[in-house]
């Protein structure tokens, strides 16, 4: 796909998908690969708005470090893809610019928050996007949209240019068509960035070595904890994949992590909390949207950030604000990390005796728009699956792994140790080259 | 963990938050329902797990920073080359 064919595409689905928030026609000159970035990744070409209104006409007076090597790397930006305000949600229904639909079934939502992204490389309005991941933001819309998503291990990838939300958590990823592009793509953005003090000196790897390698004798742990709860066409499906990882000469056991039940509550502390402090910047004094009726300064930023936040980004400050604050901070945001620390260690356990485990990627396929906005808790566990690579920095993919019976997309989610992407592409390349299911297009 | 619309109001002044009555009430129930699901925490066995590493700091050496034309471009008052907000001291 060139850049005009992606222009075109764009211009013929995004009035049903609302996938993107801005569309760059001055690419249609560019030669090079067409590419998407979710608008919580600054550009110096397109505004950000990180789905917000208190971001509403902002244009970055610099690009993300990602954005730089994929320009180096001969890529056009042709647009940047709808999110969840500030990346807090689970459906892209929390956009203060509408939601984005999913095209398998334009009723059900993408999932989030990097619903954008996902949707676009689906309906084939780009060969590829890049996500951010915070708790699952890449993978669980990727799962619901039946397309690759990775979130890298913490620190692979720089996050100079993307928009803050949970610094410790954060973490740019990719959604693609195959595994393979994935992998190439991956090798374009890594490596250490001086501008983010978090990225990791590790050498950037050939991601796509061994695509072709297969899985033979490979050792994959079935996290036992997560699927014992899993019901109707996510437990059938679960359990074909093992079969076919099986089939492909893979070892495939039961493993246990007896914490990962807590990722969900170690997730609303931490990430919260760090949202909290990050989100103090939007106040109206340096960019964004400032109250023109304010009288004083303290009323100026009561009144901006009030007028400028929706309503999940509101949220998700108090609760962040509360497990910081005097009286709650041992009892919320330390007991989190305590559980979080012990996390890290039952899955890193758990690698010793496996290279990768496996849960599926979402607790059910995508669900229908309005169905969970009524009741966040509900919409945060969309997340369960998700959120334990994030808390522990380790890399995990999201690959398709088929239909439920209504026609939505299902999927796989891989997890690998820390900086052992080229092996998770291995496995995600392996399990898609004996089902084929990225070949299927959604009908539009 | 109860959170009552009082003690939503005090961590809304905390964050800068502006809410309306409503708005108070919505998200005191709100976040007593989230703090309920998070208190399963305390019955999780943590053993002596070490904690979770510190974040890697960058040297503090001063860099350039952003061009101030480049700054202007986005700031809500501007004037002589500074950002104008209302005023602090009477």
């Amino acid at each position: 796909m060139n850049v005009a064919e992606s222009l075109a595409a764009i211009e013929r689905l995004n009035p049903k998908l609302n996938a993107f928030l801005h569309v760059n026609r001055d690419a249609a000159g560019v030669s090079g690969a067409p590419l998407a970035v979710k608008d919580n990744i600054v550009t110096t070409d397109m505004p950000t708005t990180c789905a917000s209104k208190i971001l509403r006409g902002f244009t970055s007076p610099y690009d993300a470090t990602v954005v730089m090597r994929l320009r180096k790397a001969g890529h056009a930006i042709v647009g940047k893809t709808n999110l969840d305000e500030f990346a807090m949600g689970s459906s892209t229904e929390h956009s203060a610019f509408g939601v984005t639909r999913n095209p398998w079934d334009t009723t059900r939502v993408a999932g989030g928050s990097s619903g954008g992204s996902a949707a676009a490389v689906a309906a084939r309005m780009v060969p590829a996007a890049l996500g951010s991941e915070t708790g699952g933001s890449v993978r669980q819309p990727a799962a619901f949209c039946g397309v690759v998503g990775l979130k890298p291990t913490y620190g692979r990838v720089s996050r100079s240019g993307l928009v803050a939300f949970a610094s410790g958590l954060d973490q740019i990823g990719i959604v693609t068509k195959t595994v393979r592009e994935c992998a190439e793509l991956l090798g374009v953005i890594a490596g250490h960035d001086p501008a983010d003090s978090t990225t990791s000196s590790e050498p950037v790897d050939d991601y796509a070595a061994d695509v072709d390698a297969g899985v033979k004798g490979m050792r994959f742990g079935v996290v036992r904890e997560a699927v014992e709860k899993l019901e109707g066409d996510v437990r059938t499906n679960f359990e074909d994949a093992l079969r076919v990882l099986r089939g492909a000469g893979a070892i495939v056991e039961e493993a246990s992590v007896p914490t990962i039940g807590y990722a969900i509550a170690i997730y609303y502390i931490v990430a919260n909390a760090e949202a909290s402090a990050n989100l103090a910047r939007f106040d109206g004094v340096r960019y964004g949207h400032r109250s023109s009726r304010a009288r004083t300064l303290r009323d100026m930023y009561f009144e901006s950030r009030g007028a400028g936040f929706g309503a999940e980004v509101k949220r998700r400050i108090m609760l962040g604000t509360f497990a910081l604050s005097s009286g709650y901070y041992e009892a919320y945001y330390g007991r989190a990390q305590a559980v979080r620390a012990k996390l890290r260690d039952d899955l890193l356990l758990a690698f010793n005796s496996y290279d990768f485990l496996l849960t599926p990627t979402t607790p059910e396929p995508a669900f229908k728009i309005g169905a969970k906005t009524g009741d966040p808790l509900s919409m945060y566990l969309s997340d369960i699956f998700t959120a334990p690579a994030n808390l522990v920095g380790i890399p995990a993919l999201a690959v398709p792994s088929g239909f439920s019976r209504e026609g939505l997309p299902l999927s796989l989610q891989i997890m690998a140790p820390h900086f052992r992407e080229r092996a998770l592409f291995r496995a995600g390349a392996a399990f898609e080259r004996e089902t084929g299911y990225w070949k299927k297009a959604p009908a539009l | 963990m109860k959170i009552t619309p009082e003690e939503a109001k005090h961590i809304a002044d905390l964050a800068h938050l502006e809410f309306n009555d409503a708005g108070l009430q919505r998200m005191a129930a709100e976040m007593t329902k989230i703090l309920t699901y998070i208190d399963q925490l305390n019955a999780a066995a943590v053993g002596g797990a070490p904690p979770v590493g510190a974040t890697p700091l960058r040297d503090d050496v001063a860099r350039p920073g952003i061009d101030r034309d480049l700054v202007e471009r986005n700031a809500p008052a501007w004037r002589d080359g500074h950002f104008v907000v209302p005023k602090v001291i009477e």
